[in-house]
């Protein structure tokens, strides 16, 4: 197999010291050039849909009879630690029926999800290390419990540079603040320019999304005519002083920055969809979250992440069942109708889809009407770029308690991910701290099983 | 789930990578190998016994364990190889995996049965039934395994005494001044070895700078401040020849040298303003700022001002004030505990912490990350398990509390009696509108508490975020299923934690100095937490290594490129120095100068090498690390916000004091004091490389990015600085278009614009309205001139 080279440590010194290697040059003559991978990737990009707080695995996508048989009793294997104490079992309400050509099982709750059964690849037998949110965050962001790594799609900026220099590689996307807020998209030691660009869109005025997109008191005209003194003054300066690529670099970056107030203007703009395509994405943060990510990824931002919500809206620790019948009509039409319109667009065979929380919810009860967090056992599902669709994958316990059989840790998540994204986890590394670091640290093990 | 409730790190066989496929191969071809060599010594065993292992068990353990559990795949998780008899019955960290003939004894059964959760085997889901009863039967038949050559690999330990061969750990070197061919350029020692270095490679320094650049650079280098156009019009006159000395000396007595300087400290340190919600501090964290901008325009030397911020509460002769240095500890960041969790997940969250504290604490002063001793002893360097506990023991007696900055005064107490008063005195003003007799008298008594807590001693002190001696333990908490954090007195050492994990514990180690600096044993630590003792081994035993570290740091800020241009990492995994003569003569003479940083930036700054012109490098020397050119550099975002500032006229140049915002409008202070948040950069400092706040960071990544011009072209900062600009301009050079061109192109670039340039902007504030003028000044302030330093 042909294999591009990996930038080469080296490579890693000059760049990591910030200082005037060859290379270190050409990586700041374009802010953030298009790479190639390290092989043939499935996926160019990915959308993120997080559902912060945790949903419960049991309601959505996997069906566990004996639950609501059991339930009311406490049998050994539901004697699970969890953050807080629970009780006995308590019943799942809601009825599953199987979908699409593959069969897949999938709750009344996601209606319209459903019928893109064929598409989701529902990994059932996830599980993490802590029943904290914070952690939880941290490790399904950075791969660690604590906030000092860089997020994944800070690695994947990194790894794979631009492919629209008029937008910012990473952004994310939520109608207010989640928990732990920018240590969630945080570049940690890699460049500042990894970081993924915060967007609260629930303004969805572009110009208050992106900060300093436009000019509060100039003109366009105004500006250009600024652009082409300073054109004419950059020039002047940079005829005596030839070959500095950094002169260039900001000379061009300037421009991009111009175009970027029109580009950027326009791929953050939902308006300007067809009425016809919001109404398929219903209404809602989430829904405009959703049709915002597509209007990204169609323009080549690598990484867009959406939170449901601000604070930790699927936490649902009383009042669980009710609250979950709000949230997922919250989620159901806009989640469908991206994955429809991102198939219709064909973006979704190199676009992945992410949904999921930092972990489950326990099928056993809290304050007698909710549900505790769970690390134990949670799904995750992906759609689109490389994966298999219309297919469960792994298994948690009779009670959906705990991940039993094909387990995948959220680092084999991470692994697999990067795998599609066309990465080798053990080699997408930077050097820090005198150590290769990586996404999966020493951990992480590739989920063949569910590739296409 | 296995170890769920540990360090997190789960562990389990990477499925059909391409490790195991090879790991199959050689298995079996060992298999077939041990299977011959066997024969001889077959007469021992049980025939069937042979025939069961090959035929059933081998393959099961091929299959299934050995990816993560044999010499060949590399992997031994959890200290565990199950490759051989003996691996199996020497067993990993959980001790011993099998009791040859009794599966009940035996802890690998137990995993298979997958009846705790913390005991599961193989980790991705259970084997079949009849997989288990196999291994199971094994096990009770005696655990017949045929000897094989291949998995004899002993586990290697560090060899320290090799390892203190190694450059950066050996005591410094008098080194002669090299030979050169161009005598005239030198005008220092430095001088000599750059130049015979570029010699040896057939390459020439370029010829001095022009004065008007060398005087921009010198002030922004220094300082962080332009130069004032009569401060160049001064040094250009000046013809005498120690001019730029006196000028060097100048500006090293100002106090802005501190804050210009005491920034890049910053960095290091992970300083912030605005810390975790949950942190336990009403101490000022800016106090330690100050300090260190303080310090350093004190010249402090630099073994003191290590040894403070470890230890300043424990230092003879220390001032009060110095106190302030221990919030290089106190400023630590620290992880949430949910206490409703159980010990063993919070004892993870408070290692991970004394992971940080060594990564932080080695990094910056030795450079060199012991972190990665945690789980194993260091892969690269001569670092092992044992010296990283022992220096953990230090952190485990450590605890971040307030230290306040008067002799005799316990911040501590002062800060629990701040904390009483703040609620107190909500309950008083809550029961102040309330005019009923119970009311008055309760509130009465609440004043009583107030004013008896006000007497505690030190009650007016200034507090810092500091460091006390005290352990932390912690202890499931009575009564609930959660845990509980306790504090005490007596300082502790701290077992190993087996693959960094700290429900594992090994053997103690006592706290003690890093094998591979120390001369002879390492020295133990006897005085209290063992931070003052940390503090006066680093300084006394590793200095040489302290000592190359800071010089490479000070070089680096001048030049751009270090001498060693991985300024946190001086093990075997950095980079070895493009000068190393130079880099040991500098660090002997920083060391025989007092460790003083004034004499090093002196030194620096007076060679021909600092004073060369900038320019396009030549081949051979592309990188300038031969320093044949000063590398031209874009100010970093501190410099370029406060020459913006000084251009609009606005700078206000007060030395320390309480952070400002910096998106305020009204905020002109120098930007080392806007406000630092470290779960939340300002958009400012977010789009222009500041560090993220939460990790040592070693030097700025200097990063081009269209998110940066977008601020230029439309924030308020450079709108409003433009105005100003304009409104100067047309105040200080009066009416004539002509005259404020100049002005500003003194201002600004400490040069007069050519012919060119003057019509250029004449033609474009044509019609001399305030509003063109202001957006002609925004274009200068944006342009490369204004940001590139020659």
């Amino acid at each position: 197999m042909k294999t591009q080279p990996q930038p080469s440590r080296r490579r890693m010194i000059q760049s990591t010291g910030g200082g005037l290697g060859l290379l270190a040059l050409a990586d700041m003559l374009h802010a953030a050039p298009e790479k190639t991978p390290q092989y043939a990737p499935k996926a160019k990009r990915v959308i993120q849909l997080f559902m912060n707080g945790g949903p419960f695995q049991c309601d959505l996508f996997d069906p566990k009879p004996d639950l609501n048989k059991f339930a009311g009793q406490r049998p050994p294997a539901a004697d699970l630690r969890t953050e807080r104490p629970t009780g006995a079992l308590m019943a799942v309400p809601f009825k599953f029926s199987k979908h699409g050509r593959s069969g897949l099982e999938i709750s009344e709750l996601l209606p319209n999800t459903a019928k893109c059964a064929d598409d989701l690849c529902v990994v059932r037998s996830m599980y993490t290390d802590n029943p904290n949110h914070g952690p939880a965050l941290f490790m399904m962001n950075n791969g660690t419990l604590t906030p000092n790594r860089p997020t994944l799609g800070a690695w994947l900026s990194y790894g794979l540079g631009s492919e629209n220099a008029n937008l910012p590689n990473y952004v994310v996307c939520c109608p207010g603040r989640p928990v732990r807020f920018a240590e969630l998209w945080s570049n940690g030691f890699l460049p500042g320019e990894h970081q993924g660009m915060y967007v609260n869109h629930s303004n969805l005025n572009p110009q208050q999304m992106i900060p300093f997109l436009k000019n509060s008191t100039l003109s366009p005209e105004q500006q250009m005519k600024q652009l082409e003194l300073m054109r004419r003054l950059n020039k002047g300066h940079q005829a005596e002083r030839p070959g500095d690529p950094n002169l260039e670099a900001r000379i061009r970056t300037m421009e991009t920055a111009y175009r970027m107030q029109i580009e950027a203007s326009d791929a953050f703009d939902i308006s300007r969809e067809p009425l016809k395509v919001r109404e398929s994405y219903g209404q809602g943060h989430f829904a405009n979250g959703c049709l915002l990510a597509r209007r990204l990824a169609e323009r080549g931002v690598r990484f867009t992440q959406v939170y449901y919500g601000n604070g930790q809206p699927w936490d649902t620790h009383s009042n669980h069942t009710a609250s979950t019948r709000t949230l997922c009509q919250d989620i159901d039409q806009p989640v469908a109708a991206l994955l429809t319109d991102l198939k219709q667009r064909g973006l979704l065979e190199d676009t992945l889809v992410i949904w999921g929380g930092e972990f489950g919810r326990t099928p056993t009860t809290e304050n007698a009407d909710g549900r505790d967090h769970n690390p134990w056992g949670f799904t995750t599902w992906m759609a689109g770029g490389g994966v298999r669709g219309g297919m469960a994958y792994g298994a948690t316990d009779e009670f959906g308690f705990r991940s039993v059989s094909d387990k995948v840790h959220v680092h084999d998540l991470h692994a697999t991910i990067l795998h599609l994204m066309g990465f080798d986890h053990e080699k997408l590394t930077y050097r820090y701290g005198g150590r290769d670091m990586r996404l999966t640290d020493v951990s992480g093990t590739i989920v063949r099983k569910i590739l296409a | 789930m296995r170890i769920d409730s540990s360090t997190g790190k789960l562990e389990y066989p990477p499925a059909e990578n391409p490790l195991l496929i090879h790991s199959i191969l050689s298995l079996a071809l060992m298999a077939l190998l041990a299977l011959f060599a066997s024969v001889g010594r077959a007469a021992a065993s049980d025939p069937a016994d042979v025939a069961f292992f090959e035929q059933k068990v081998r393959p099961l353990l091929i299959e299934r364990c050995h990816a993560c559990h044999s010499v060949a795949s590399d992997k031994k998780k959890g200290g565990l190889l199950l490759d051989s008899r003996a691996g199996i019955l020497r067993g990993g960290d959980s001790g011993p995996a099998a009791v040859a003939g009794d599966p009940s004894k035996s802890l690998m059964v137990q995993a298979l049965h997958y009846t705790q959760t913390d005991l599961q085997m193989p980790p991705k889901g259970k084997l079949a039934q009849r997989e288990i009863e196999t291994l199971t039967d094994w096990v009770r038949r005696g655990l017949y395994y045929p000897e094989s050559s291949g998995n004899a690999k002993r586990e290697r330990r560090i060899d320290i005494a090799a390892g203190k061969q190694f450059w950066s750990f050996q005591p410094l070197r008098d080194v002669a001044v090299p030979k050169v061919k161009h005598n005239d350029w030198p005008t220092g020692r430095i001088d000599h070895f750059t130049l015979a270095a570029m010699e040896s490679r057939q390459l020439l320094p370029a010829g001095p700078a022009a004065r008007a650049t060398l005087i921009r650079r010198a002030k922004f280098d220094l300082l962080g401040l332009p130069p004032t156009p009569e401060e160049v019009d001064r040094f250009v006159l000046n013809n005498r020849p120690n001019a730029f000395a006196e000028l060097i000396d100048g500006w090293l007595k100002s106090p802005h040298y501190g804050e210009r300087w005491g920034r890049y400290w910053l960095d290091l340190a992970r300083y912030c303003d605005i810390g975790e919600a949950w942190m336990e501090t009403k101490g000022l964290p800016y106090r330690y700022r100050d300090w260190v901008v303080r310090a350093l325009n004190e010249d402090m030397p630099y073994q003191q001002f290590v040894r403070l911020q470890l230890a300043a509460d424990q230092m003879n002769g220390a001032r009060p004030e110095d106190r302030a240095a221990l919030g290089f500890i106190g400023l630590s960041p620290t992880y949430w505990k949910e206490l409703q969790l159980p010990v063993e997940i919070i004892k993870t969250i408070v290692s991970d912490e004394y992971e940080e504290r060594i990564h932080t604490l080695s990094s910056t002063f030795l450079g060199l990350n012991m972190a990665c001793a945690r789980c194993h002893d260091h892969k690269n360097d001569p670092i092992t398990v044992e010296d990283y506990y022992a220096l953990l023991g230090v952190f485990a007696s450590t605890r971040q509390a307030d230290q306040a900055l008067s002799a005799g005064v316990n911040g501590l107490a002062v800060a629990m009696a701040w904390e009483e008063v703040g609620k107190l005195e909500v309950e008083i003003k809550k029961l102040s509108a309330d005019k009923a007799a119970a009311s008055v008298a309760k509130m009465e008594g609440l004043k009583g508490k107030v004013a008896q807590l006000k007497k505690t001693p030190g009650y007016d002190a200034l507090l810092v975020p500091g460091a006390v001696d005290a352990t932390l333990t912690v202890v499931a908490a009575k009564g609930t299923h959660g845990s509980q954090v306790v504090y005490q007195d007596k300082p502790q050492d701290m077992p190993i934690e087996i693959r960094g994990n700290p429900n594992k514990p090994g053997a103690v180690v006592p706290r003690r100095f890093v094998s591979v600096l120390s001369s002879g044993e390492p020295r133990r630590f006897e005085h209290g937490s063992g931070r003052i003792d940390l503090a006066n081994a680093m300084v006394e035993q590793a200095g040489p290594l302290m000592a190359r570290v800071m010089v490479n740091r000070v070089w680096k800020s001048h030049f751009g490129t270090g001498l060693v241009e991985t300024p946190s990492d001086f093990g075997t995994q950095g980079e070895r120095p493009s000068h190393p003569e130079l880099l040991e003569d500098l660090a002997s003479r920083f060391v025989s100068n007092g460790w003083s940083l004034k004499w090093l930036h002196r030194e620096i700054m007076l060679s021909a090498t600092y004073q060369q012109a900038s320019g396009t490098p030549p081949a051979g020397d592309e990188s300038l690390r031969y320093h044949t050119r000063f590398g031209r550099r874009r100010l970093d975002i501190e410099a370029w916000r406060d020459a913006l500032l000084v251009a609009g006229g606005k700078l206000d140049v007060t030395v320390g004091g309480p952070p400002q915002e910096l998106h305020l409008e009204t905020n002109h202070r120098r930007t080392i004091y806007g406000t630092v948040k470290r779960r939340e950069l300002t958009d400012l400092l977010r789009l222009h490389d500041f560090p993220d706040p939460v990790t040592h960071s070693p030097s700025r990544q200097p990063t081009i990015t269209p998110l940066q011009q977008l601020f230029i072209l439309n924030s308020p900062l450079l709108t409003q600085q433009a105005g100003l600009l304009a409104q100067r301009l047309k105040r200080e050079a009066g009416a004539a278009p002509a005259a404020r061109i100049d002005l500003a192109y003194r201002l600004l670039f400490g040069r007069n614009p050519t012919q060119e340039e003057r019509k250029t902007g004449l033609d474009f504030v044509g019609d001399n309205l305030d509003s063109t003028w202001r957006d002609y000044a925004h274009v200068l302030l944006a342009s490369n001139e204004f940001q590139f330093i020659d």
